[in-house]
């Protein structure tokens, strides 16, 4: 007889983002202002509002001169000050130095030249020297005391502007429901407690709660609304008091898991795909244009017994338009494709009479229909439809090898390893699909997963040509970002002294690690190498997003 | 642009080019004995220029950090002026095979670098297609990895089949016939000629053992044959990317004897030259 084994169902608070939160401190925290105000009667029974703060908050405490938010860095949790005085910098920016980022100065020719002399024959060897100076409290195994800090606050807050936040201020919601770049850094000026709160639990906090989700889309409406509908094509005619009452109306809707990356890998090694939550479906009616705000989304249209992808939209592409212009003499026309969200995807939802009232009387009849596309022969999508269930549409410097062309002599990777001290950054291998290879290089994301949770922010976006790079030097080798990269693009590696021997440390003996990966030869001049070099116009750096490259590239 | 667009492109550009200088050279070398001058001293120095221009593809190579142009134009040149240079030698010696021991040598060298180089070309051209027709990647280098875990799964099949059915007979065949496939690449010469021997050789196994087998032994004879047809994969990767690595320890070589041959005819030219 075959025996089973007997297990719980795992439930959504198996993994609490928190464990060491006590209920006393829960029960502390139900009396602050903010949360007492939140009516506890609204939230349902499976997820009570006490559960959300043991679950889905933290405790977290920072000394005077920690960083809690970095500007740039991507977070996918919000701070509530409990108690102690942060600082927000308004202007100017601190140096990027001061807050753990990389200073990228391209090297000169002949400094780029020395490599051939100066790279070692032992690869990933380190000037020691450099990590004695760094401004970081913690190591790789003490992570929640691992930040880079502010040696000297007075001077900064000298030289800077700066505004004050204290108990009861919440900041960094935009961010994390909105899965976009922090836009400022702020420190914090003597020590304090802050109340972290994970995305799922903001998600409850403003679904169940009347005054968060005003408290959090006033602040979307004043502070990034009006500027995403402005820089959509559609509402450019509007003047300023439309473009308000367009914003007033518009609502705000998130599909899909902010921790899509981990579904994702779980498809890649089990080749299972899990099912993607539509947005709006097919044979519908719309009731308003949908705007992707960040994150992807398919458009599908059905076909057999499945689903084929005819495009797919990213930050600032609209969807059901098509429909509701057919429809604006009051016929009902429902919709002819459906909206697939592609891991997580933030989505503004512009009603329909807005529409007729502000936009339609001032639009021009929009491009072809985007049903047109299915009359496309199906081989004609198929590398598109592969790049999409793979997600490679996430990349906007993906390493693109046509095997027709490839002689696999290995010259890109012998250039990135002459380029980056011996060790090549990337590995000429991935998935394929008919003659293209994706490669184990990094894509230089457009929703980067693996810039969260950097507890140094040593991973983060060049300002010269937006790559995603790593500071070595503030770099702790935790792993994070490597464990959370979809595309497993990131290696950790063992670094080595002047003298070619291994690094360890003093405490546990296990050797220092450093995360590398592609940085598009950030300081190197030319570009990356690895294009450069390759003999046979084999490999490409392509954005999935411009246009379509399958075609364009034969 | 498609990529093939943009080789041809470079091409046509590149013989545009070619030829405008090759009239100009051409009309000033006809006129060079009116001014009792010898055109085989310009062809000569020309042709040395050009081979030194095309040997420097292989210094490109070394210096991938700084931007000196990308690699593809740089093969395109080496391709372009090595064919070239062959006209350019006619030109020179007014002869397919001139007369002289060193003559003749350095003849033979001119041609057989010339030869080794179109072969590469053209293996550098077709073999990609048929690596990627194969529908399996693999990495050179892995290769030994991977025949070692395939031949790991067929050792375990047969095994597992011989503890289920009590019957020696796969066992057997393993060790008489088809140990000698897996433990190493075959068939080497059939898949760079593109012929299906390693597949033929597989089917006539199957053939051979089948109807010796109970149901559930032909099961594992199932698994065993595909992971033959994959190891049938991993040799056309095996064969055809070590010609394509391989190729250049004969070019190389070749090129760099043509190179010193030609250093010593300068010397030799400019001290008898008076």
């Amino acid at each position: 007889m075959v025996t089973a084994t007997i297990m719980a169902r795992p439930q959504r608070w198996d993994a609490p983002f928190g464990p060491e939160m006590t209920d006393t401190d829960v029960e502390r925290l139900l009396t602050l202002p903010e949360i007492a105000a939140i009516e506890r009667g609204k939230f349902p029974n499976h997820t009570p509002l006490v559960g959300v703060i043991k679950n889905d908050s933290r405790l977290v405490r920072f000394e005077a001169g920690d960083i809690v938010v970095r500007e740039g860095d991507y977070g996918n949790s919000a701070f509530l000050v409990v108690t102690g005085k942060l600082r927000v910098v308004l202007a100017p920016k601190l140096p990027r130095e001061l807050i753990g980022r990389q200073s990228s100065r391209r090297k000169g020719l002949l400094e780029a030249l020395s490599q051939i002399w100066t790279n070692r024959v032992i690869p990933e060897v380190r000037d020691t020297q450099r990590y004695t100076d760094q401004k970081l409290r913690g190591s790789a195994t003490d992570l929640a005391r691992s930040q880079v800090f502010l040696q000297d606050v007075p001077a900064v807050l000298v030289d800077h502007k700066t505004a004050e936040l204290g108990p009861g201020t919440l900041f960094g919601e935009l961010a994390a429901l909105g899965r976009v770049p922090r836009t400022a850094t702020i420190f914090a000026e003597e020590g304090a407690e802050l109340l972290e709160i994970r995305w799922q639990g903001l998600r409850e906090l403003r679904k169940y709660d009347a005054g968060w989700r005003r408290k959090i889309d006033e602040r979307y409406r004043q502070n990034a609304l009006k500027v995403a509908l402005r820089e959509s094509p559609l509402f450019q005619g509007l003047n300023e008091t439309e473009l308000q009452e367009v914003a007033n109306a518009t609502l705000f809707e998130t599909y899909g898991s902010f921790d899509w990356h981990v579904s994702y890998k779980r498809m890649r090694e089990q080749g299972k795909a899990e099912q993607e939550p539509v947005i709006a479906r097919e044979g519908e009616y719309p009731d308003g244009v949908l705007m992707i705000r960040a994150g992807f989304a398919r458009v599908a249209a059905k076909m057999g017994n499945g689903q084929r992808t005819l495009t797919y939209l990213g930050a600032g592409d609209t969807f059901g338009i098509d429909e509701l212009w057919a429809g604006r003499d009051g016929t009902d026309v429902s919709l002819q494709t459906s909206l697939i969200a592609l891991g997580y995807v933030d989505v503004l939802r512009v009603p329909a009479p807005i529409l007729e009232k502000f936009v339609f009387p001032k639009m021009k009849a929009p491009p072809a229909p985007l049903i047109e596309r299915a009359g496309r022969p199906l081989t004609e999508d198929a590398p598109m439809e592969w790049a999409v269930e793979q997600r490679f549409i996430n990349g906007t410097k993906s390493m693109l090898i046509d095997l027709n062309l490839c002689v696999r002599c290995d010259d890109c990777v012998r250039a990135c390893a002459s380029t980056h001290g011996g060790n090549p950054r990337f590995i000429r291998h991935g998935p394929t699909f008919d003659h293209w290879m994706v490669a184990n290089a990094c894509m230089h994301c457009a929703d980067p997963v693996c810039m969260i949770g950097c507890p140094t922010g040593a991973i983060h976006r060049s300002i010269s040509r937006g790559a995603v790079v790593i500071n070595d030097t503030t770099c702790i080798g935790c792993g994070t970002c490597a464990n959370s990269c979809p595309y497993n693009n990131i290696r950790l590696v063992e670094i080595r002294d002047v003298g070619g021997r291994p690094i360890r440390d003093p405490d546990s003996q296990k050797p220092i690690l450093k995360a590398t990966k592609c940085d598009l030869c950030e300081t190197n001049p030319g570009g990356p190498a690895c294009v450069r070099a390759c003999p046979h116009d084999a490999l490409r750096r392509v954005d999935f997003r411009s246009g379509d490259i399958f075609r364009s590239l034969g | 642009m498609r990529a093939e667009q943009a080789i041809s492109i470079r091409y046509f550009t590149l013989l545009g080019i070619f030829v405008a200088a090759i009239i100009a050279f051409t009309l000033h070398a006809i006129e060079m004995p009116n001014h009792l001058q010898r055109p085989e001293f310009l062809t000569g120095y020309v042709m040395f220029g050009l081979m030194l221009l095309v040997a420097l593809l292989n210094v490109r190579k070394k210096l991938s950090m700084v931007p000196i142009g990308r690699a593809a134009y740089w093969l395109a040149g080496h391709a372009f002026f090595g064919v070239m240079l062959i006209g350019l030698y006619f030109v020179h010696t007014q002869t397919i095979w001139p007369e002289g021991g060193y003559e003749r040598a350095f003849a033979m060298m001119v041609y057989l670098v010339t030869a080794s180089g179109l072969a590469g070309y053209a293996l550098q051209r077709i073999s990609p297609r048929r690596l990627a027709a194969a529908d399996l990647e693999i990495i050179y280098e892995r290769i030994p990895a991977e025949l070692a875990e395939v031949r790991r799964k067929v050792q375990a099949i047969v095994l597992e089949s011989t503890k289920e059915s009590g019957a020696d007979t796969l066992g057997r065949h393993y060790l008489e016939s088809l140990s000698w496939y897996f433990r190493r690449p075959r068939f080497f010469v059939p898949h760079l000629f593109g012929l299906q021997a390693g597949q033929h050789w597989i089917r006539f196994q199957v053939q051979t053992i089948e109807r010796y087998l109970s149901a559930a032994e032909r099961a594992q004879l199932t698994k065993i044959e595909g992971l033959a047809l994959y190891k049938d994969k991993i040799d056309l990767h095996y064969a055809l990317q070590s010609v394509m690595k391989y190729w250049l320890l004969i070019h190389v070589p070749l090129a760099a004897a043509l190179l010193a041959l030609m250093f010593w005819h300068i010397i030799a030219v400019n001290v008898y030259a008076r």
